[in-house]
């Protein structure tokens, strides 16, 4: 039997332009990593932009704070600096979406900065990119 | 990169056709270091032979490259083989180094209307994919995508204009030309500035206008945009080609809203109890300051559903107030609604802050308007309040929808749209049409709500209502999904007044 192709959303070799989030929410480096964990939960988001002097400087996710702070043992008053990620990952906007997901793959992360002349102007998460789907899961779970 | 913008040439006969106002239009060329003219359309008159003759002997002597779409009377009379054999393709792309020119016909032969059809939607679509790495994206169409000001009621906006400005932005595209309504506009949401064109020689103006043109200078950070009338007096208006992007600092939260729409509660399977129950659930613990439902309460305007719709929306622990939609005030809806909803048009307001209800919902009908005489009288009450932040709430939408036609959109959008942003109202809540939209325009932000609990919505997310926290210097907006409870954020943007961090 033949199957019915499933609606096309997207084609991974689209550029990553139609799909990033253009707002970031950010934390400065001298904040403590608490205002830190504080900012995630107040908008609901699981990475913040590190600023300093305003310009990017790093990156921090739930996953450092985790990793590197309570799983340590270590008290939440320390600035974002000392834990925040410096290496970013970024992408430029123009790049294909597979491309965006081979470096999700290789890098072992879920989020890529994305760059467009030089400045960070967006994020794309891995959660995005599956997001799109989701609605098939739901119309099958509504149906009451 | 310098632009001529010119529109509506309606080149005919004596009459009708004001060659001089074209013949200043164009001297700018020479005048000016001009790098491309683009004709947004309606170049003759009546599509015929002897107007495509007469065109292409004007145009002949420009000396700049030349791009020029069909308007709805060049493809009268069969006009758009002629357009062919005279003026090239119609549908195209411009390409240079640096800069992009999209160019559609969005005319349907022999009628007045807009429309991008799929393979042209695809056209552009594929083409911003193709050239996402130019530094100037620009799209001509004939028709508008965000409703004009005093052009009458709004019947020619592009049937499929809330897909159109989605692909628009999501693309980053930087300038959108139109023309058609023989009224110059410019509006810009978010980074993309959309400029209509007023008619550079018909002698059928609007409003007591002249003819006029547009001049556009695109620089790698501002782009500005002069309308030049034909006795030289003229408009200029800059914007910043990008918005800030990161945000953090915001200042004291002032104000939460719940901004719910179309529960369409009644007895049938077509409201989805669980949605609304595990929606109501979420909302109630959000801590919010105000609950504003912007219409479709109930599926029809009949009394069991209003008598149900009481009894579900009194479980709410937060104030709410509502606004009309045509389906409430259906059937009895019209005495029901203030039976059991109180005002159709009702508000909020403290020190502050302000919310304003407009009745948009006509009785027995889908359609939407406000109407002259509530627009003048609302425009001047919101004027005279002295609240920080004023924000409008209807039912129907000011701007278009993504996967929606024209359907949802308020007849008069054009003029309302104008005032919300000229006089800067802060916040624009709408309600209809089922899918989650937040953009903003000039400095004001409009948020449209999906339906909360029917089945009738278009979001591929699934059903959802919005909360919208306003902030000392931002405002934040969320989209959060009636069934699951997740969040994501729909917008960040500044305040008026706070342009700095």
């Amino acid at each position: 039997m033949m199957s019915k192709a499933a609606p096309k959303f997207y084609d991974v070799d689209m550029p990553i332009r139609s799909f990033v989030t253009k707002r970031l929410i950010g934390v400065r480096s001298e904040n403590s990593v608490q205002e830190a964990a504080e900012k995630m939960v107040e908008f609901k988001t699981g990475s913040l932009i590190v600023i300093e002097d305003d310009e990017v400087v790093g990156f921090l996710t739930d996953g450092d704070i985790k990793k590197k702070v309570v799983a340590e043992g270590l008290k939440p008053d320390m600035p974002v600096k000392e834990i925040m990620v410096e290496d970013l990952i970024t992408a430029d906007i123009s790049t294909d979406i597979k491309e965006v997901l081979e470096l999700m793959a290789e890098k072992n992360i879920q989020h890529v900065l994305i760059e467009e002349d030089d400045d960070i102007v967006g994020i794309v998460t891995f959660r995005d990119l599956i997001d799109i789907e989701r609605q098939k899961l739901e119309t099958y779970i509504s149906r009451e | 990169m310098n632009i001529l913008h010119i529109s509506d040439t309606h080149i005919g006969n004596k009459s009708q056709f004001n060659e001089d106002s074209l013949k200043i239009a164009l001297k700018e060329i020479g005048d000016k270091d001009i790098d491309i003219l683009i004709h947004s359309g309606d170049i003759t008159r009546d599509g015929n032979l002897k107007n495509y003759k007469k065109a292409r002997e004007i145009f002949d002597k420009v000396e700049v490259p030349l791009i020029v779409i069909p308007g709805n009377h060049d493809k009268r009379s069969g006009g758009l083989s002629i357009f062919k054999d005279y003026f090239d393709s119609p549908d195209g792309v411009f390409e240079s180094e640096e800069e992009i020119v999209i160019y559609v016909d969005s005319a349907v032969p022999d009628t007045d209307i807009g429309r991008v059809g799929m393979v042209k939607f695809d056209m552009i679509k594929e083409a911003l994919a193709e050239n996402s790495d130019k530094s100037v994206k620009i799209v001509v169409l004939h028709h508008h995508v965000v409703p004009v000001p005093k052009a009458g009621r709004e019947r020619n906006v592009l049937s499929n204009a809330g897909d159109l400005l989605e692909l628009f932005l999501k693309g980053d595209v930087d300038l959108v030309l139109s023309g058609h309504r023989h009224y110059p506009n410019v509006h810009r949401i978010e980074n993309t500035v959309f400029v209509n064109a007023g008619t550079i020689s018909d002698k059928k103006t609007r409003y007591g206008d002249i003819n006029s043109y547009n001049l556009i200078q695109i620089k790698k950070d501002r782009l500005k945009v002069k309308t030049k009338r034909v006795d030289g007096s003229k408009k200029v208006k800059h914007f910043p080609r990008k918005d800030k992007r990161i945000f953090y600092h915001f200042g004291d939260k002032i104000f939460r809203i719940v901004h719910i729409s179309n529960t369409f509660i009644s007895s049938s399977t077509r409201f989805l109890h669980t949605h609304f129950f595990n929606a109501l659930k979420n909302i109630n613990s959000l801590d919010a300051d105000l609950t504003i439902h912007c219409g479709g309460i109930v599926e029809e305007g009949i009394n069991q559903n209003f008598e149900l719709a009481k009894k579900y929306m009194e479980k709410f622990t937060t104030p709410i107030i509502y606004t009309p939609a045509g389906r409430d005030i259906n059937y009895l809806g019209y005495e029901l609604f203030s039976k059991y909803f109180g005002e159709m048009i009702q508000s909020y307001r403290d020190e502050k802050i302000l919310f304003q209800g407009v009745s948009s919902a006509q009785y027995d009908s889908l359609e939407g308007y406000i109407g002259e005489r509530q627009r003048e009288k609302l425009f001047e009450r919101l004027g005279d309040r002295k609240q920080s932040f004023k924000s409008v709430f209807l039912h129907h939408n000011i701007l278009p929808i993504p996967h929606a036609r024209e359907k949802g959109l308020l007849e008069d959008s054009g003029d309302f749209l104008r005032e919300v942003v000229d006089q800067k109202i802060e916040l624009v809540l709408t309600g209809t049409s089922s899918h989650p939209s937040a953009v903003k325009i000039g400095d004001t932000v409009v948020v449209n709500a999906n339906s909360l609990s029917s089945v009738y919505q278009r979001s591929r997310y699934g059903n959802s209502f919005n909360v919208i926290d306003i902030y000392e210097k931002v405002i934040v907006v969320y989209e959060i999904n009636s069934l699951w409870g997740t969040r994501k954020i729909l917008g960040v943007w500044e305040r008026n007044g706070f342009k700095k961090n």
